[in-house]
């Protein structure tokens, strides 16, 4: 799920990036930082749509460096558990597959697959029905439910199912 | 600096939004026990979102009133498990993938990390999946093969390492690119460089249609995908079947554990005998590949190597030849009649060792001052050794000998094979069918070469044998 949030940060900036530019560079610099990254409070912080407030820079006593607290509004995404998700397949092996859903990652193991699927080897691994008219595999898109979240300092991991109604595949680039 | 340290900023709204999310992973760890249900308008709106979510131009701001109070509890999705207990066939990232509970504290289990970071499954898990994994293997008529990669695939050498004269190598590398066929490749961004054995191309196209290949190295994770590149340029022998040091479970040991196949079907493939204790049956020990000079010394050899001789193995009649020979000898024992359920029960290693009896086969060897005089000569591994490639020992001579082994041509047994026109030759003779899997010409280890040699001869040869006086 994504959220719209306020966060704040104590950004630390070198003395050269002072002068006219210094917002600019405190922006960018905090897009670089916090962008992509993980909090284990608040998920993946997917992107930063604008800046509350910049405070006054504290001057660090010996370094020349400055402190400004920047309060920021980002969009985080975090996964919860019964949330259905629609995912891209990443990879897919005989434990099951891998699916993105934008910066997270959510693995359906082959318990959690429909049990008429059968895993097939080969430079395209795949799990098929024994019709052959389903398949699951690299870059085709299923919708899936998690069924378990844990969210550590720098990562997020997620199980997911795709053995319940209306989940599994909803399109596969391959076969069209 | 982490965003872990971000604080979320102490205005009202976002207060809400923390607590709401808190309240969230509170209610994660303890799921089964929360009992507020969610409010169906909210869930209404949050199905909404859920819908439009995957795409950010979609992304909505969720008004705090709405959030403000609400506990979440994992249940405004139907609990879709069974009431029976689950039991926890595995984990990824800490998470049972088949119930989705944490398992921190519980957890034990295989690490699959070669498949995928954070990938755990049990033992039970492991042992089923060997067994629908042999099911299939059958039906294609394969077994497994392990193959370890420096001496036994190819030998690397750190640049700085390259003796002078060494340097003409660098004008030979293969580019990285054009990936087909080529032997020697400089890998500047790993400050390597390295050679593939001869015959490696061929070898491992033939047996991959007999074998699923794994790669099992004591290197770390990217020297293992890099050099799997390099043999397998095209991926089509190993997959995610690459196994290295990072993935294995016992330190400074190689194991079998996260081999998913059945140990009566995996062969191995390795040129260091002690990194598999558990497993020796299933080992083809192979000679050693020194190409550079550097993996010369890292052995204490003091002979030149092959890029210092310039030279190479035999491509067509190198060990990877012999092994290939043997592989597919052991391969068609095990199918012999069909395969399929008619090979259930068959056991590769002991077909390996059949297969090794073929080498020495109708051989009858006396052993002539080979053995120190105080043990047992059956128990020498010279003994044990030439039994295990299938020929016959004696310790007193008569009609049907063949062979004599000896150290030195003043022996009484060595005048009498000379006499009844018997084969003379020294031990290096075994050791070679030993380690190369052939049997071969007795004329290239008579007891002249050996004096020709001095009494050095090779390092087997005197490690481990003392005279009889
Ligand atoms: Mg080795
Ligand atoms: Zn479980």
């Amino acid at each position: 799920m994504f959220f719209h949030i306020v966060l704040e940060r104590n950004m630390q900036l070198h003395p050269r990036f002072f002068g006219r530019n210094l917002r600019e560079n405190l922006v960018s610099k905090l897009m670089k930082d916090v962008e992509g990254t993980c909090s284990g409070r608040h998920g993946f912080v997917v992107a930063i749509t604008g800046i509350e407030t910049i405070g006054k820079g504290l001057i660090r006593d010996g370094t020349g460096f400055v402190t400004f607290p920047v309060k920021y509004q980002c969009v985080v995404f975090r996964p919860f558990k019964g949330e259905i998700l629609e995912a891209v397949v990443t990879l897919v092996n005989k434990m099951g597959f891998f699916a993105e859903a934008g910066p997270v990652q959510i693995f359906v193991s082959k318990h959690l697959i429909p049990d008429d699927m059968e895993f097939q080897t080969g430079d395209m691994p795949n799990y098929t029905t024994s019709d052959g008219s389903v398949k699951i595999q690299k870059e085709c898109e299923v919708r899936l439910k998690i069924i378990g979240t844990r969210v550590d300092a720098t990562e997020i991991f997620c199980v997911g199912t795709i053995k319940d109604d209306f989940l599994g595949v909803i399109n596969d680039p391959a076969a069209s | 600096m982490s965003v872990a340290s971000d604080s979320p900023v102490h205005s009202s709204s976002s207060d809400d939004l923390a607590a709401f999310l808190e309240n969230e992973l509170d209610s994660d760890s303890d799921s089964d026990s929360s009992s507020e249900s969610f409010p169906s308008e909210e869930a209404e709106d949050v199905a909404n979102h859920r819908s439009k979510r995957r795409k950010l131009e979609y992304v909505e701001t969720i008004v705090e009133e709405k959030i403000q109070g609400v506990t979440f509890s994992g249940e405004f999705s139907k609990a879709s498990s069974s009431k029976l207990p689950c039991e926890h066939p595995g984990s990824f990232g800490e998470l049972c993938f088949k119930c989705g509970r944490s398992l921190k504290e519980e957890e034990t289990g295989v690490s699959f990390g070669y498949m995928h970071k954070g990938m755990k499954l049990t033992e039970e898990e492991v042992a089923k999946m060997r067994d629908s994994d042999n099911k299939v293997l059958q039906r294609k008529r394969k077994l497994c093969l392990v193959l370890d990669l420096d001496h036994t695939l190819l030998n690397s050498t750190v640049l700085r390492d390259l003796r002078p004269e060494e340097e003409y190598l660098k004008s030979l590398t293969h580019s990285l690119q054009d990936g087909s066929g080529g032997n020697l490749f400089m890998l500047e961004f790993m400050n390597m460089m390295t050679k593939l054995r001869p015959f490696v191309h061929t070898f491992l196209k033939e047996a991959s249609e007999l074998f699923e290949m794994y790669i099992y190295t004591m290197g770390d994770r990217p020297y293992a995908e890099q050099m799997a590149k390099l043999l397998d340029p095209k991926r089509e022998y190993f997959g995610d079947r690459v196994i290295s040091r990072d993935d294995g479970t016992v330190r400074h040991q190689k194991s079998l554990d996260v081999v998913l196949g059945k140990e009566s079907s995996v062969l191995i493939l390795d040129d260091t005998e002690h990194a598999w204790p558990n497993y020796k049956d299933n080992l083809i020990l192979i000679e050693r590949y020194h190409f550079f000079a550097s993996s010369c010394r890292q052995f204490d050899h003091r002979f030149q190597s092959l890029s210092q001789l310039e030279s190479d193995e035999s491509e067509p009649d190198g060990i990877l030849a012999s092994i290939l020979k043997v592989l597919k000898q052991t391969h068609s024992l095990y199918y012999e009649g069909g395969g399929g359920e008619d090979a259930n029960g068959r056991d590769v290693r002991l077909l390996l060792k059949q297969v090794r009896k073929e080498i020495l086969k109708g051989c009858k060897v006396v052993f002539s001052r080979v053995f120190p005089t105080k043990s047992r000569p059956e128990d020498h591994p010279l003994w044990r050794t030439a039994e295990g490639l299938g020929a016959t020992c004696a310790t007193e001579v008569d009609a049907s000998v063949t062979h004599v082994v000896a150290m030195d041509v003043g022996t009484e047994k060595v005048r009498w094979a000379i006499r009844e026109k018997k084969f003379v030759v020294h031990r290096g003779w075994i050791d070679a069918a030993n380690y190369l899997w052939k049997r071969h010409p007795e004329e290239n280890f008579g007891l002249e070469q050996l004096k020709k040699q001095g009494t050095g001869t090779e390092e087997k040869t005197t490690n481990d044998v003392t005279l009889e006086k």
